[in-house]
């Protein structure tokens, strides 16, 4: 891994191990904002409250005994690919790999707010876990809005690839908003609070905001123009070939990588091995569930020695594809630039 | 002429004086740094490149979330000529199972 942090982790994947479809657990990236808490499954408590007829305190065997649901999904954060932003702005240097397909599964949201009997006046969920800011750094809380609470896909996740969720990645429990910005996935959950109105703090305002046009590079944007970040931008990237890999003429190359597109589905992964002069389509794996990712391949016979600029590029089912040059924005959110490696053909 | 390679050599010699109060500001800069783990490791910080606002902005933002800083003035000189916006990006860190497999 790319440790961009120590302490909090921030860990990011090498891009070689995001060529399967699911990313294992100990390859997958880690975003801390703060340190880690200490919590164990057997003691943790998820209590729901606000605006809710029915107050809950649940316990991890609680949520096991309500009916369970698997969802493969992508979490990427949404700071993902900031470092190629210029002019640059704080921030992690993440490259490509803030971002991993993994099967998450547990109790819908859906039926812990109907036992919850929440109030038709709840607009919001706050989620709130276990870690806490040191000084005065605020704590991180995220409201989430009822609409996307009651999609069948929106779980707490208990489990991740097959094995209880390592507290790592928020274990015992952690929210699982597919299709929207890592930042949304609130770990070691424990406080829902059901409300009427967004929560105010840092990082729902003015944290993980974006521009709803464009800014220029570079220039600030007055807060009343951000709105929340929620559903992700489409994006495709080479796992391999690495960026200036070296390759003998005669050995076909097999270009591949992940392509997903938020709350929307991919539709086709287009690849160019000229710099983007001419494109040719690579194949899909067969389509997964909404909101996990596909692979696409291509095969590459290159004709002469020289070096190639490789480009991939993926256009999803909502019309969206991925831009030579993303909107800057003054956090260095959804970078999904038309992906580019060198490879050297050696005669 | 003459005056003029005087007055250059008085330039010169006044702007390596000047490197050297520089060198000695940028130091202290570098030790005051390190009292900055209190919530996070010095990667983070380390990873960045920022412009001399930028660096502004986000030593006011470290204040308000509870960073005490005693030397201001020093700990700015030293991270706009460490990692200032137009220095290189450090080589990734990586750990030791990824090194394993490169
Ligand atoms: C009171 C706690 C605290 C102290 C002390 C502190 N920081 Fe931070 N710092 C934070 C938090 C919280 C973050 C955000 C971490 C995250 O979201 O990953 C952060 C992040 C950063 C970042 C990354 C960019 C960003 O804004 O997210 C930089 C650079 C940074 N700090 C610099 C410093 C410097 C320089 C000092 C010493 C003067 C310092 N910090 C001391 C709490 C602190």
């Amino acid at each position: 891994m790319i440790v961009h942090n120590d302490f909090p982790e921030d860990l990011e994947s090498l891009p070689e191990y995001l060529s399967t479809w699911i990313t294992p657990n100990d390859a997958f990236f880690v975003r801390q904002h703060l340190p880690r808490p200490r919590t164990s499954a057997e003691t943790h408590k998820v209590e729901v409250g606000g605006l809710a007829a029915n107050k809950l305190s649940l316990s991890i065997a609680d949520l096991r005994k309500l009916p369970q649901v698997s969802v493969p999904a992508v979490l990427e954060c949404a700071g993902n690919g900031r470092s190629y932003f210029r002019p640059k702005m704080p921030g992690l240097q993440w490259t490509k790999g803030a971002i991993g397909n993994a099967e998450w599964r547990g109790p819908r949201l859906a039926d812990i707010l109907a036992k919850a009997r929440a109030s038709t006046k709840a607009q919001f969920a706050d989620f709130d876990g276990l870690d806490v800011g040191v000084g005065k750094t605020p704590d991180f809380i995220r409201s989430i809005p009822m609409r996307k609470l009651q999609h069948p896909s929106t779980i707490l996740a208990l489990d991740m690839n097959g094995v209880p969720l390592p507290d790592l990645h928020g274990g015992p429990v952690r929210l699982v908003v597919p299709g929207w910005d890592g930042a949304s996935w609130v770990k070691w959950v424990s406080r829902i609070e059901l409300a009427d109105k967004m929560h105010t703090g840092f990082y729902m305002n003015p944290a993980y905001r974006y521009p709803k046009n464009p800014v220029a590079p570079g220039s600030a944007a007055k807060p009343e123009d951000l709105d929340v970040l929620e559903g992700m931008a489409v994006k495709s990237f080479f796992a391999r070939p690495a960026d200036q890999t070296k390759v003998q003429l005669g050995t076909p190359v097999t270009l591949t990588g992940p392509a997903w597109a938020g709350e929307h589905n991919v539709a086709r992964v287009d690849v160019s091995t000229d710099g983007g002069a001419t494109w040719k389509t690579a194949s899909l794996s067969a389509q997964g569930r909404e909101f996990s990712w596909r692979i696409w391949k291509s095969e590459w016979r290159p004709a002469k020695p020289g070096y190639y600029t490789l480009c991939c590029r993926a256009t999803d089912t909502a019309g969206r594809t991925q831009p030579i040059e993303p909107a800057w924005n003054p956090s260095g959110y959804l970078w999904n630039a038309v992906d580019r490696v060198g490879v050297l053909v050696e005669g | 002429m003459r005056r003029l390679i005087v007055l250059a050599a008085a330039v010169a010699s006044a702007s390596s004086l000047l490197g050297a109060a520089d060198a000695a500001l940028i130091e202290r800069g570098k030790a005051e740094e390190k009292r900055c783990v209190g919530c996070h490791s010095l990667t983070i910080i380390g990873s960045q490149r920022l412009s001399k606002t930028g660096w502004e902005r986000e030593l006011d933002k470290m204040v308000r979330w509870g960073s005490d800083i005693k030397d201001r003035e020093a700990l700015m000189a030293y991270l706009v000529a460490t990692y200032g916006d137009g220095k290189p990006m450090p080589k990734p860190t990586l750990s030791a199972d990824a090194s394993a497999s490169k």
